[in-house]
C-alpha cells in the first residue's frame, strides 16, 4: 500500500497538490516548487505537527460505530415503476406494509438504543413510496417529534398542500426525486410524476429543508447543467446528482459513459457556483460538497456513501418493511443481507451480526488499485451493495474514473478559491480552521 | 482603461498560481469534527424559506 505524501498535477491549472492519503492532509504549490523550495518546507512543517493528530482522527472517524441515522421503510409498496429502482419489482408489488403500532414499536426501540447520545438520531422514511401509508408516517412524526430529526423521500405523487404545510411545520427534511426538465424524459424514468413535482416545489416555496435527487442515467446525462437552471428558478437550494447504482441487472442497462458523466456533472457544478455568485439565492450539488468537505474538512461529511468503510451498517442502517434489519436499503433485494428483525431481535445483534461487519469489512486499504491510489479516502470506492450484486465486492468503484476527474475539480476550485460556493452556509457557518498555511 | 483591467486580471491569475494554499477545518461545535449524516432532518429552523 502506498503511504505518507504523494505528488500530483492539479489538471487544467499551473498547480500541484501534496497529499497524504491516508489522513486527507493536502496543500497546493506552484507548479515549479520542489522538494527543497521554502514553500514546501513550509508545507512539511505543518504536516510534520499535524500529522499525529490527523491520522487519529481518520481512524476514529472511519471505524467508529456511532449510529446517527435509520432509514424505515415504511412499505415495500410503490406506486412508480423507476426502471433503475434497486427494490426488485417482485418486492414493489406484494410487499407489506407497517401498520401505526408497528411504527410505533420500531421508534419505541430505537430512542431506547439511543437516547444516550448527544444528538438527536435521525428518522428517515424511504423506499419504496413512504406516502402510500401517509397516514401511519404523519401519525409517527407527530408521537416522536420531540425525540427525534426526520426526514423523507418521495417521488411527490401523493403529496398534498396539506402534507406539505405537515412537514414545513415539523421542520422534516424531504427529498423529492426529479430527474429532468424535460417533462418528457422525467415521466419515462419517474413514472409521471413532473407535474406534481411541480406543484411541490410551488408549495414548498424555498423551503430550506428541500432537496431534490436525480438518479443520473444515459437518458438524463446530457441535462444536468438544464435541470441546475431549472430547480434554481423554483427556489430549491440543494439538489443530488447520484450516477444510477448498478445493484439491479436491469439498471446497469442504464450506466452513463464515465466521460461522458464526469462532464456533464461538472457543467451542472460550475452553472451551480455561477448562480450562487450571481444571484441572491445559493444551490449546491450535495454530493459535490460532500467532495468538497471530503478535501478540507473530512469530518464534517455529510454524505456517508463516499467514505471507506461506508456508513451502511455502521452509522445508518435500514428496517424493511417486514422488519428486517438491513446494513443499507440498497441490499433490500440482496439474500442473507439482514442482520436481524427489529420485532424480534436487538439493535446491538443486527449491529454485531455477519452481514453488517461485512460492510465494515470492506475498505480502501483491501481493494487493489485503491490501495494506491491517492484519493482513496475522498471517493471510498462505494458501493459495497452494488459490488456485491456484481460479484466483485473487493473491487474498486463502477465509477472510479468519475470520481478522479470530479475530485480533481474540487482541487481545481480550491486553488482557485472558489470552493465555499460549492457548500451551504449553514455547514460553513459550523467550520473553523484546525490549521491554515 | 481596458488594458488596465486587463492587467489586473493577469496579476490575480499570477498571484493564484504562486499561492500556496493548505488548510484544514473541523466543526466548531463538536471539537472533533464529527457531524451526523445527512441531507434530511437537518431543516435549519431560522431559513424558511430561503
Amino acid at each position: 500500500m502506498k503511504q505518507g505524501l504523494d505528488i500530483f498535477n492539479i489538471t487544467d491549472t499551473r498547480r500541484r497538490a501534496i497529499t497524504d492519503a491516508d489522513n486527507l492532509f493536502w496543500a497546493i504549490l506552484p507548479k515549479g516548487s520542489d522538494e527543497s523550495s521554502k514553500l514546501s518546507r513550509d508545507v512539511l512543517r505543518v504536516y510534520d505537527k499535524f500529522k499525529d493528530s490527523l491520522d487519529k482522527n481518520m481512524h476514529d472517524f472511519r471505524f467508529s460505530k456511532k449510529l446517527s441515522a435509520v432509514y424505515i421503510n415504511p412499505t415495500d409498496k410503490c406506486n412508480a415503476s423507476c426502471p433503475y429502482c434497486y427494490v426488485p419489482p417482485a418486492i414493489r408489488k406484494n410487499g407489506r406494509s407497517m401498520n401505526k403500532e408497528e411504527l410505533e414499536f420500531i421508534l419505541n426501540k430505537i430512542y431506547k438504543h439511543t437516547k444516550s447520545a448527544s444528538k438527536k438520531m435521525v428518522i428517515v422514511f424511504h423506499a419504496s413510496e413512504p406516502l402510500l401509508v401517509k397516514d401511519v408516517v404523519f401519525s409517527a412524526i407527530n408521537k416522536f417529534k420531540n425525540k427525534f430529526l426526520f426526514g423523507l423521500q418521495t417521488n411527490a405523487l401523493l403529496l398534498t398542500k396539506k402534507d406539505v404545510d405537515f412537514l414545513i411545520k415539523h421542520r422534516v427534511g424531504v427529498g423529492i426525486s426529479l430527474d429532468s426538465q424535460n417533462s418528457k424524459i422525467n415521466n419515462r424514468l419517474r413514472s409521471g410524476n413532473f407535474n406534481q413535482v411541480n406543484k411541490a416545489l410551488k408549495w414548498f416555496n424555498g423551503y430550506a429543508g428541500l432537496n431534490v435527487i436525480t438518479t443520473v442515467t444515459k437518458y438524463n446525462v446530457r441535462g444536468l447543467e438544464k435541470l441546475v437552471r431549472f430547480l434554481h428558478k423554483k427556489k430549491v437550494s440543494c439538489i443530488l446528482l447520484n450516477p444510477v447504482r448498478l445493484t439491479q441487472k436491469y439498471s446497469r442497462k442504464l450506466k452513463p459513459d464515465q466521460e461522458l458523466l464526469a462532464r456533464e456533472f461538472l457543467k451542472a457544478v460550475d452553472t451551480a457556483i455561477d448562480l450562487t455568485i450571481n444571484s441572491k439565492r445559493p444551490i449546491i450539488i450535495a454530493n459535490f460538497a460532500n467532495i468538497i468537505l471530503g478535501i478540507v474538512s473530512p469530518f464534517a461529511r455529510r454524505l456517508m456513501c463516499d467514505i471507506s468503510p461506508c456508513g451502511g451498517g455502521r452509522c445508518f442502517f435500514t428496517i424493511t418493511a417486514r422488519g428486517e434489519m438491513i446494513p443499507c436499503g440498497e441490499f433490500i433485494g440482496i439474500r442473507d443481507s439482514s442482520g436481524g428483525n427489529i420485532f424480534r431481535d436487538s439493535i446491538t445483534k443486527a449491529i454485531e451480526s455477519k452481514p453488517f461487519k461485512s460492510v465494515r469489512g470492506r475498505f480502501v486499504e483491501k481493494i487493489e488499485e485503491c490501495d494506491i491510489c491517492t484519493f482513496r479516502n475522498i471517493c471510498g470506492s462505494p458501493c459495497p451493495a452494488e459490488l456485491h450484486a456484481m460479484d466483485r465486492f473487493n473491487k474498486k468503484a463502477v465509477f472510479c474514473e468519475f470520481y478522479k476527474k470530479i475530485i480533481q475539480h474540487a482541487f481545481k476550485l480550491i486553488a482557485q478559491g472558489k470552493e465555499k460556493h460549492a457548500l451551504r452556509k449553514d455547514i460553513l457557518g459550523n467550520l473553523k480552521y484546525e490549521y491554515q498555511l | 482603461m481596458k488594458k488596465k483591467v486587463v492587467k489586473n486580471k493577469k496579476q490575480n491569475r499570477q498571484k493564484f498560481d504562486n499561492a500556496t494554499v493548505a488548510y484544514r477545518l473541523k466543526c466548531a461545535k463538536t471539537g472533533n469534527g464529527l457531524s451526523h449524516f445527512v441531507m434530511y432532518g437537518d431543516a435549519p429552523k431560522d431559513q424558511s424559506p430561503v
